[in-house]
């Protein structure tokens, strides 16, 4: 595990089973707004923030996996990636929260933000190889 | 590098005692193939096997993937390599093709994933899978519990080997027609045609997980280097599908081994441009990844000495960073593109189209917008759920009608937006 490797995330689920989780409780739009303050106090992106294939308005969990440098100067590129998330989010008239979405679908869109967030997880060291979350508590 | 394609053309299906082709009419032993699939013990013990004709009355869905039966009959290796069979290159000796046929996976896994094909009405319209006579495998999982990793597999390769046995049972069958193609290598296409402009295919694949995921010869994309393979490779089936999202602009394998913008490249070589290759790259989650691989792809572009290439695109938003990264560092190495995509420009067609962009990015094609609305009216039939509709992406809770009817965005309906322009969509100028 790399020293502040955090994944911002609406997915409860999955904050559980990573280290260096940080869980915010909201909408999609929330989450990419706490990346970017953490980008303006110097953090980097390490996954894109927008999500695969799916519109926002239709996934209502989001991933973020930033690395934290204190005292940085801000990172132009990830600063620049995040705002146009962000413009794009808020342009969406509604965004569903996790809890408007019935059980079963709501674990299905859980496991799919958490599918896509896997391989980025293991790369940076902050997934447990043999421990997989659970979805049924959603 | 040479293959030739010997189509067999069918035009209508036919349950029969033995699998084989005849007159236009492919017949086939219901139980031998769902022997065939239940083969894998991932799958579930209640499997169907259905056939869905053009103008039918059926609506399928949900659609995983779609598959042409090919065969080789002449030739190093054999289709689907990697899946269904060795490792062997493949792209040169004698394929045969069930041409106007098709096998149709349809099965729950994850249940926004999938999508709808329906083989008459306005929804016909959009789909071209509307137009092939269909072989339909219902699937199921062994155990509801199962892992999703393990069931999409096992639906994939149920596919392939459906498709491959359709074809290996008509081997022997006289073809309707042989279309040869002849490419040449990279030390004989630097020096051919002087006088036109190097062209080559930037080739994107999805690859960010799960139900996302494309495979060459069996590797998964998502863990390799671009790297450079022949067109006469894909029409092999080196290229296979193993994503679902979103159904409008999934690139199934069909369109794959029907790639029509390698058919396009293939046609004008030698008259309008040499085309040297194709370059097959991914689009992954880290930004990392997404440098390194559209650096290294456009790297190889400028190795091989390219002035222009074509990129095409999977999927979208995330995607759209890998294709404007692919197109800018492509043009400020002094390589001209052009890019085939399609739209999310809401509902009502005012919102932007594309996640990202880029001043470089001044040759675009849309396949068109996948928020458009549209009413699916019943059908007579349907193979698989119809209340999926209501959970898959383009549809929302309350889109299945108390009728039947579906009302939906395009993103539902299976290749509607085929990134590959492999659409009934089209444009002219009036």
């Amino acid at each position: 595990m790399r020293n502040g490797v955090v994944l911002i995330t609406n997915n409860s689920s999955l904050c559980g089973a990573v280290f260096g989780g940080r869980l915010v409780e909201g909408s999609s739009l929330d989450v990419l707004t706490a990346a970017r303050d953490a980008v303006h106090l110097g953090a980097s992106l390490l996954t894109h923030p927008l999500c695969g294939n799916l519109r926002p308005h239709q996934q209502p969990f989001r991933s973020v996996l930033i690395e934290e440098n204190p005292g940085a100067l801000v990172d132009l590129e990830s600063l620049s990636l995040i705002d146009s998330a962000v413009t794009i989010y808020r342009d969406c008239a509604r965004l569903p929260l996790p809890e408007d979405l019935e059980a079963a679908v709501r674990r299905d869109y859980a496991f799919v933000d958490f599918e896509l967030m896997r391989d980025s997880l293991e790369r940076y060291g902050i997934l447990p190889r043999i421990v997989s979350p659970v979805f049924g508590k959603v | 590098m040479r293959l030739e394609l010997h189509r067999i053309l069918v035009k209508k299906l036919a349950f029969g005692d033995k699998t084989g082709v005849a007159g236009g009419t492919l017949t086939i032993n219901r139980e031998e193939l769902l022997d065939l699939i239940s083969e894998d013990e991932l799958l579930g013990g209640n499997l169907g096997v259905d056939i869905a004709m053009p103008g039918d009355s059926i609506r399928i869905v949900p659609v995983k993937d779609v598959v042409e039966p090919r065969w080789k009959i002449e030739g190093n290796g054999q289709v689907f390599p990697g899946a269904v069979s060795d490792v062997e290159t493949v792209g040169e000796g004698k394929t045969v093709v069930l041409s106007g046929a098709a096998v149709v996976t349809a099965g729950k896994i994850v249940r926004f994933q999938e999508g709808i094909i329906d083989m008459s009405g306005p929804g016909a319209e959009y789909t071209p899978y509307s137009r092939t006579c269909n072989v339909v495998l219902l699937l199921e999982p062994a155990n509801p519990g199962m892992d999703k990793h393990d069931y999409e597999a096992a639906c994939r390769m149920a596919g392939l080997k459906a498709a491959a046995y359709l074809a290996r049972c008509c081997a022997e069958a006289r073809a309707d027609e042989a279309e040869v193609f002849d490419f040449a290598d990279i030390r004989e296409a630097m020096s051919a045609h002087p006088g036109l402009p190097k062209v080559g295919y930037l080739y994107m694949l999805q690859t960010q997980g799960l139900l996302h995921d494309t495979y060459l010869y069996g590797a998964d994309v998502k863990k390799i280097l671009p790297t450079v393979v022949s067109p006469l490779e894909v029409m092999d089936g080196a290229i296979v599908s193993g994503n679902c999202v979103s159904a409008c602009d999934k690139n199934s394998t069909y369109v794959h081994q029907n790639n029509p913008v390698i058919a396009d490249m293939l046609r004008r070589h030698g008259r309008d441009f040499n085309f040297v290759t194709c370059i097959v790259t991914n689009e992954n989650v880290t930004l990392a990844d997404k440098r390194r691989s559209s650096s290294f792809a456009t790297k190889l572009a400028a190795m091989l000495g390219l002035d222009g290439v074509i990129i095409t695109e999977e999927g979208f938003g995330n995607p759209d960073a890998d294709l404007v990264m692919n197109c800018w560092k492509a043009e400020r190495l002094g390589i001209k593109t052009a890019l085939l995509t399609d739209e999310y420009a809401g509902q009502d067609g005012a919102s932007q189209s594309l996640a990202d962009s880029c001043v470089e990015g001044d040759a675009c094609v849309t396949a068109g917008n996948a928020n458009e609305v549209i009413v699916l009216p019943p059908m007579k039939k349907v193979l698989g759920v119809a209340e999926e509709a209501n959970v898959i992406a383009g549809g929302w809770q309350g889109s299945l009608a108390g009728d039947g009817s579906i009302t939906v965005e395009l993103q539902a309906i299976t290749g509607a937006t085929s990134e590959l322009g492999y659409t009934k969509l089209g444009a002219c100028t009036i």
